[in-house]
């Protein structure tokens, strides 16, 4: 048995969502679950049909493999296999599986008397996926808006999509986004660096307290968010990149179509200072 | 307190919303599926467009009989080998093209037609010449649309989208705050904080725009690329120019992922290839030796003459006039004429 | 579902404000009476103060200030010192860093001069804050983990500003002081450089980038879920296990099949945050230096993918010996 010391005692029934004790188990230290059924599906089904396109492509290399969308001639229908059908299939199963996790996690926050932020937050982050391969490209009218699955591929959508739009880094949203990654880029490392310079002191020194970590942020900029606070900080920061990151594409196209330098112009026209 | 948050947020969104459109949008796939290179229109500003961008109606064609303009008139320098006819229906176009309100007067002395003393014909007499230029040798980049003058002038004295060089600051000489030629808000750089003057050093002057080498590694020596970010920002700005004078983006000629490359780029490229040598010529070879003959209100803060850039003809479209064809209604602007 | 998840504190206790722990001699008074802040009170601590100014923090903040003053000067002037112009402009608006005719000589002061100085005074502003985050830590007993985090940052600044800029022979390859005119200059570099999408190091770097943003949204998210146990008393739960870390391990074992501790999960936050900066700023060092184009570099590394080219091949026009 893959158990922890402890874990024993937290192996109990309940918190299932759907399906009652009938998967209810677990296979090594993965929970199972209805959802974990259906995770495997969706997961399994998904990686196959990516392994046969890549089969059905000119290359095995693990870089340049690439399954792209259909034509934008295709509009929000059904396309053929080897024009972009397969590409659907694999989204399909890509929300499947991603939604799928989600609830699973549900279950087994439910079955440790937890609260639901962490599904919640992944809710966030699939609602990013589906925001940039379903919204977005129906909002456009065709599936062939969305990104490619392939590594160095959806990186050459990333490029070509953002310079529709002259100068990508001008989009307010996309500087919002970026500003919260940074943000919690620095939270992180200030949380982890504060714990772990409190639980490993240093030579000769004692495991220091709470009131050492707030002392510390309090000497250095005046104040401290203290232990549950940077918390819901990080959370928060966190989430909002995701969601201005989300914001900051579903507007390019459906809400703006011109250069992002160009929406500055109702800043820069007001009538109290324009030149 | 809450009442206050809601209003101070409603305004926040009012703002950011300000500026947005809506769908249904149109798109253009101008590369293999999955790439991103698309281009992207709003369909309500296309039909405003559309309509801000007609060619008038030509006049009937003249007769070729008769006696040609350049016995019959004095002071004839081009067009001489027209018809009477002929001659008098593209003076008619063009004062439709050029000065519709000041008709004939703009350019001539009424009282006698032949007189050169208004500028305006010294100026128009040479931009004749211009468009035959364009029209004969530029055929790489116009084909077979050409122009004439309304491509450019659209019923106005001026054109509305020219350039000169930008003024320099009011306080230039000082210790600080030098702009080093961008870092401020401006329509030539498409409000971006690009260099604001990408026009002097690549559609008069012809400094290089490439800035990437042809080689993986960092070259040392006589094989080391030596471009700067700061060419590199000026080569940006002019393409952004390029772009929104035709009201395209970057994937309408490159894909992205390696701007550089030919083979990856489209045939559209080649064609902006050809624009740009067209611009210096135009602006160095008819309208810089015309400085003189401006008078000084009608020059750039530096003096200099206006001159051409994308936008002066495109004003917006990846064609110009949406691809309207009037040169072929007036064949005498489609040849230079021989000296 | 009405049930209280913690997101904002709903009842906040007040008792006495806390002076910080005692300082040992040779350290300064701290500076300021501390108050509280109802609003900052629902989301975290309401103690806003006291502060440790101390001679490297005073040391800091004079630079810094100075270094800031100058950046707002030089953008006034850029505007002929019209006020609204600056506010209206001001993020259009920039402290330029020489012409690349300059190469690594001093330039004139108006060319680049002052850029120099504003670089070498934030330069220092930045290390001695660097060295307070050092001491402030060593004189409470602490470990030295947040200062090593903030020098990966500050290693990135140097390779951009300093390092790099130096092994190019030119300041001109380094960052301007403005809010678009940074962007512009990050826009240049992957143009000029070929893509800097196509450079490992810059990709791995975003891999740390996301990552850290996963990380910090599955630790707080992890927490809060368990603070009805006590989760967010981390100290306290790495030295003495308690339900709160057991159940929040379990769930990510049963979920992903391996787990944290409670002190790891800050190992791994450390890591990705710190290797983000740290890998970045070695891609930065490595472009125009040794590798003049990534696109090219990764077609010689066999990882680009290939698309059916449009038709008719696209050709050179400057080759073809086409007129000029």
């Amino acid at each position: 048995m893959s158990m922890l010391s402890f874990e024993r005692k937290y192996r109990v029934r309940g918190g299932t969502l759907f399906g009652g004790d009938l998967f209810d188990f677990w296979v090594g230290p993965f929970y199972v679950g209805f959802f974990g059924i259906t995770t495997i599906f969706f997961a399994l089904s998904g990686t196959m049909m990516i392994m046969w396109g890549a089969a059905m492509g000119p290359t095995w290399n693990p870089w340049q493999i690439s399954i792209a969308p259909p034509d934008l001639s295709y509009g929000l229908r059904f396309a053929p296999m080897m024009e972009g059908g397969l590409w659907q299939l694999i989204t399909v199963c890509a929300i499947g599986a991603f939604v799928s996790w989600a609830l699973r996690e549900v279950e087994i926050c439910r079955k440790l008397g937890m609260g639901l932020h962490v599904p919640v937050a992944f809710g966030m982050a699939i609602l990013a996926y589906v925001s940039l391969q379903v919204i977005r490209p129906v909002l456009m009218g065709a599936w062939g808006h969305a990104f490619p699955y392939g590594i160095y591929s959806h990186l050459d959508w990333v490029s070509n999509t953002a310079y529709q739009y002259l100068h990508f880094h001008y989009n307010p949203w996309h500087m919002i986004a970026v500003t919260l990654f940074f943000a919690t880029v620095l939270a992180l490392s200030m949380h982890g660096g504060l714990v772990l310079s409190a639980t490993n002191p240093g030579k000769g020194e004692t495991v220091k307290s709470p009131e050492h970590e707030d002392t510390f942020f309090r000497d250095l900029i005046g104040y401290s968010v203290g232990t549950l606070g940077i918390h819901r900080l990080g959370l928060f920061l966190a989430l909002a990149g995701v969601w201005f990151g989300i914001v900051c594409i579903v507007v390019s196209g459906p809400f703006w179509t011109g250069a992002w330098p160009e929406w500055w112009g109702w800043w820069l026209n007001m009538p109290i200072w324009r030149t | 307190m809450k009442i206050i948050f809601k209003l101070a947020l409603s305004i926040w969104v009012a703002f950011m919303l300000s500026g947005c459109e809506r769908p249904p949008i149109e798109t253009v796939q101008t590369g293999y599926r999955g790439t991103g290179m698309e281009q992207i229109y709003n369909p309500r500003t296309l039909i405003k467009q559309a309509s801000l961008n007609q060619a008038p109606a030509a006049p009937d064609a003249a007769s070729a009989d008769g006696p040609k303009a350049g016995k019959a008139y004095q002071n004839v320098k081009v067009l001489g080998d027209l018809s009477v006819g002929q001659f008098n229906r593209h003076m008619v176009a063009i004062t439709q093209w050029v000065a519709p309100d000041q008709g004939c007067a703009y350019c001539h002395n009424v009282q006698n037609f032949a007189d050169d003393g208004k500028y305006t014909k010294v100026v128009a007499r040479r931009m004749i010449q211009m468009t035959q230029k364009v029209n004969q040798d530029w055929k790489p980049h116009v084909a077979e649309t050409g122009v004439t003058c309304y491509t450019c002038h659209r019923g106005n004295n001026i054109p509305t989208q020219v350039w000169t060089e930008p003024k320099d600051r009011k306080y230039a000489n000082s210790l600080l705050g030098d702009l080093a030629g961008q870092n401020i808000a401006t329509k030539e750089a498409g409000l971006t904080s690009l260099p604001f003057d990408p026009f002097s050093p690549y559609l008069k002057d012809a400094a290089p725009i490439r800035v990437n080498g042809n080689e993986a590694m960092a070259g040392v020596g006589a094989n080391a690329n030596r471009a700067s970010l700061k060419q590199t920002e000026h080569t940006y700005s002019l393409m952004v120019h390029m772009s929104e004078s035709l009201g395209v983006n970057c994937t309408y000629c490159h894909n992205t992922r390696n701007f550089q490359s030919w083979e990856e780029s489209r045939p559209q490229r080649v064609t902006a290839w050809h624009g740009i040598r067209m611009a210096r010529e135009l602006n160095n070879e008819y309208l810089t030796p015309l400085t003189d003959i401006f008078p000084a209100n009608r020059l750039g803060p530096k003096g200099d003459v206006a001159k051409v850039n994308c936008s002066t003809c495109h004003q917006g479209a990846f064609k110009p006039l949406y691809g309207a064809a009037m040169a072929k209604d007036f064949p005498e602007l489609q040849v230079v004429a021989k000296p | 579902m009405s049930q209280y998840q913690n997101l904002f504190t709903y009842v906040q206790p007040v008792g006495p404000l806390h002076e910080g722990v005692d300082l040992p001699r040779g350290d300064d008074k701290r500076l300021g009476t501390p108050f509280l802040v109802h609003l900052l009170g629902r989301i975290g601590n309401a103690q806003i103060g006291p502060v440790y100014l101390g001679t490297l923090g005073l040391a800091s903040l004079i630079f810094g200030i100075a270094a800031f003053n100058i950046i707002g000067f030089n953008m006034l002037a850029s505007v002929d010192w019209n006020p609204i112009q600056l506010v209206r402009q001001l993020f259009w608006l920039a402290l330029e860093p020489p012409p690349p005719a300059y190469g690594l000589n001093i330039p004139p002061l108006a060319q680049g001069g002052w850029w120099l100085i504003v670089g070498f005074m934030l330069t220092v502003s930045i290390l001695l804050w660097w060295a307070r985050t050092y001491r402030r830590a060593r004189q409470l007993g602490l470990g030295t983990h947040v200062a090593w985090a903030y020098a990966a940052a500050i290693w990135l600044y140097l390779v951009c500003g300093f390092f790099r800029p130096i092994m190019m022979g030119s300041w001109s390859e380094a960052v301007p002081f403005g809010i678009f005119p940074h962007l512009d200059w990050v826009s240049a570099l992957s143009l000029r450089y070929g893509n800097l999408f196509y450079n490992p190091f810059h990709a791995l770097s975003i891999v740390f980038l996301y990552g850290s943003v996963l990380l910090f949204a599955m630790h707080g998210a992890t927490i809060l879920a368990v603070s009805r146990y006590g989760g967010e008393r981390e100290i306290e739960q790495i030295v003495d296990r308690g339900t709160a870390s057991e159940r929040a391990g379990l769930f990510w074992r049963w979920t992903m099949g391996f787990n944290a501790t409670m002190e790891s999960i800050h190992r791994w936050a450390w890591w990705f945050a710190v290797l983000c900066p740290l890998v970045g700023g070695i891609g930065i060092l490595l472009t125009g230096t040794v590798v003049d184009n990534w696109y090219l570099w990764s077609v010689k590394h066999h990882v680009v993918p290939a698309y059916p080219l449009g038709s008719p091949v696209v050709v050179d026009p400057a080759i073809l010996g086409v007129k000029p």
